[in-house]
């Protein structure tokens, strides 16, 4: 079982999310801002850590995920995108973005469960 | 036919005063006008008075000499055909007379058949010089107008705002305005050269294609070119072919204009859609997150917990019906369809209802309410619904970005040609940033305080919109942990 840190402005996504991790035995720590999450981060060492683009902060969630590959931390980042379809936006992998896969928002909880197992097995397969 | 009319004129100048009757005489009988001069001076003076259609002078006079009233009669009027009778007939003269301009030599004496004969062919040549004149005369009047319409053209086309550019099919410079060089950030080239090398590649690309086809097509090529960087000049081309008379390609016409202002709107207007289809995915996402752990039976949420993500979903529907409620208001607002009932508005009465109106939430967190309204404030004319929606979304911003049992202070009075509302709350504040994007769409001053405060973040967009559309004014101070006020003046006399 891992530990998984879930940062998104919106509490309502942190429980929803967080009660999906927990129900398959995850261990889970939030944070609803960019600067809380990175202490949760340094402080806890997740196996990984689950992102929202958060577009409302002035630091948003591309700017963390930047953040933290710079001091090296290689923690697999799963990101919540919410209006990228939306307004033809796509992402993808990249120096700009460096995040290990996406999941689009709404949350279902299969999808979710599914992309954090291969992203903990692919840590798990590099050990 | 023109006789009965206008006839034709003659001038006799002889000394001689029988052969001058007799002559009159003799030509007023064949319908001619006929005036007649006794001397070289008067044959003169009568002959430049108006213009005769022939004058018949005689070569020898006492005062002045027939060739010397020739020549003054012909500087004058060089279209009246003119004869030089004498008796003294002379090969010179003859000559002299012609080069002075006479049109024939008549020998005295002269049956009244000949000099008759003389005349005619005289009216005859004297109807083909006017002619000719008149042809020349229209002939130059209508290169005149050629003329002037080219330059017209030229001037229209040189004045108007759009770039005009012609070339031909070698790419060399036909025609060109100045709009056009300013455009494409082109300098010193004149007609007739090569312009290859100035012209930028996207619509070098697109000569290209048109001089390539085989047939012509008349389809007019568009292209959008970033001219300056940062949007600060882009331009649209559009290139058409012009065809020769017989088909084949005689060179391209491009059309520049400038859509700078229509490219900086259509991106302020993509980023308002983006950012509405932000806040709208925003809770939708959440509920329909909340929606689907519920459908999950894997997960076996309980029941309790079942009904808490129902209650919160219904908060964040709740939510995205006022940010729809607001994005109509402040697109109607915008489009200025919406719909007034302007009547004589009392503020004291609009700010007591607001304050009815939010009651629960001011009981809830325990607001102390101070007013200080001046008595018999005088009304202003505006749609009562309007006013009131500017009052709560002022007041119910006090309220929540106020502390617990905190103030709110509401002041109103005249001044001048203004009815002045204070409305002032002993909150959390903003940082100075955070004030100057205070009242743009969907922006909500984000800090450690904000968190946990909801709003659609158009609020204080409808308020300014509402103030403005009544000429008034709005404006915000803050001091961060202390509290911010909102002081609007609204126009007493208006229609």
């Amino acid at each position: 079982m891992a530990l998984i840190a879930i940062i998104d402005d919106d509490p309502d996504i942190l429980d929803a999310s967080s009660l999906v991790l927990k129900s398959k035995g995850h261990d889970v720590v939030t944070a609803t801002n960019p600067k809380d999450g990175l202490k949760i981060i340094t402080e806890r060492k997740p196996n990984l850590i689950i992102l929202d683009v958060m577009m409302d902060e002035p630091d948003d969630g591309f700017f963390l995920a930047q953040k933290l590959r710079r001091e090296n931390i290689q923690t697999p980042i799963l990101m919540y995108t919410s209006v990228s379809k939306a307004i033809g936006m796509d992402f993808n992998k990249s120096e700009m973005v460096p995040v290990d896969d996406f999941v689009e928002k709404p949350i279902s909880p299969d999808e979710l469960v599914a992309k954090v197992e291969a992203l903990l097995n692919k840590v798990e397969e590099k050990r | 036919m023109s006789d009965e009319v206008k006839k034709d004129c003659i001038l006799i100048v002889d000394d001689e005063k029988g052969l001058r009757i007799g002559t009159q005489r003799l030509l007023e009988d064949e319908g001619y006008e006929v005036e007649t001069a006794d001397c070289g001076e008067e044959g003169i003076r009568l002959g430049k008075s108006k213009e005769f259609d022939i004058a018949v002078i005689d070569l020898r006079m006492p005062d002045i000499d027939g060739l010397e009233v020739l020549k003054e009669i012909k500087n004058t009027f060089p279209n009246t055909i003119c004869f030089i009778a004498t008796a003294y007939a002379s090969y010179e003269t003859a000559i002299q007379s012609t080069r002075l301009g006479a049109f024939s030599y008549i020998p005295k004496p002269f049956t009244p058949e000949e000099l008759i004969y003389q005349v005619e062919l005289g009216i005859k040549q004297r109807k083909l010089i006017l002619e000719a004149l008149k042809l020349k005369q229209e002939r130059e009047e209508q290169l005149l107008e050629l003329a002037s319409e080219k330059s017209r053209l030229n001037t229209i086309i040189k004045a108007i705002s759009d770039g005009v550019l012609v070339i031909n099919k070698n790419i060399e410079l036909v025609y060109f305005n100045y709009a056009a060089l300013r455009f494409l950030n082109i300098q010193d080239v004149k007609i007739g050269q090569s312009v290859v090398e100035k012209l930028p590649p996207e619509i070098s690309e697109i000569i290209d294609k048109i001089i390539a086809k085989e047939k012509i097509l008349l389809k007019t090529y568009t292209t959008q070119i970033e001219i300056l960087p940062n949007n600060e000049l882009i331009i649209e081309a559009a290139c058409t072919p012009v065809p020769n008379p017989d088909g084949s390609l005689a060179g391209v016409v491009i059309i520049l204009s400038n859509i700078t202002q229509f490219k900086k709107i259509e991106q302020i207007k993509s980023q308002f859609v983006s950012m509405v289809a932000h806040e709208l995915k925003t809770p939708l996402a959440a509920v329909q997150g909340f929606i689907n752990i519920i459908l999950n039976d894997s997960l076996g949420v309980d029941r309790e917990k079942q009904k808490e993500y129902l209650s919160r979903s219904t908060v964040r529907l709740k939510s995205l019906t006022d940010l729809v409620n607001d994005l109509l208001d402040i697109s109607r607002m915008e489009l200025k369809t919406k719909q007034r009932e302007i009547e004589d508005v009392d503020i004291t009465e609009a700010l007591k209802s607001t304050l009815q109106f939010l009651e629960f939430e001011i009981k809830k967190k325990e607001i102390l309410i101070d007013t200080h309204i001046e008595e018999n404030l005088p009304t202003i004319k505006a749609d009562v619904s309007e006013i009131t929606r500017l009052f709560t979304n002022l007041i119910s911003n006090a309220i929540k970005y106020n502390k617990e049992s905190g103030s709110i202070y509401i002041i109103a009075h005249q001044e001048n040609n203004y009815v002045c509302i204070k409305i002032r709350d002993t909150g959390i504040g903003m940082k100075p940033e955070e004030k100057d994007r205070l009242f743009s769409e969907f922006y909500r001053a984000k800090n450690e305080k904000t968190r946990g405060i909801s709003g659609t973040g158009l609020g204080l967009s409808i308020v300014k919109k509402i103030v403005e559309s009544y000429y008034g004014k709005i404006e915000v101070e803050s001091v961060f942990g202390y509290g911010t006020t909102f002081t609007i003046h609204l126009p007493i006399n208006q229609n």
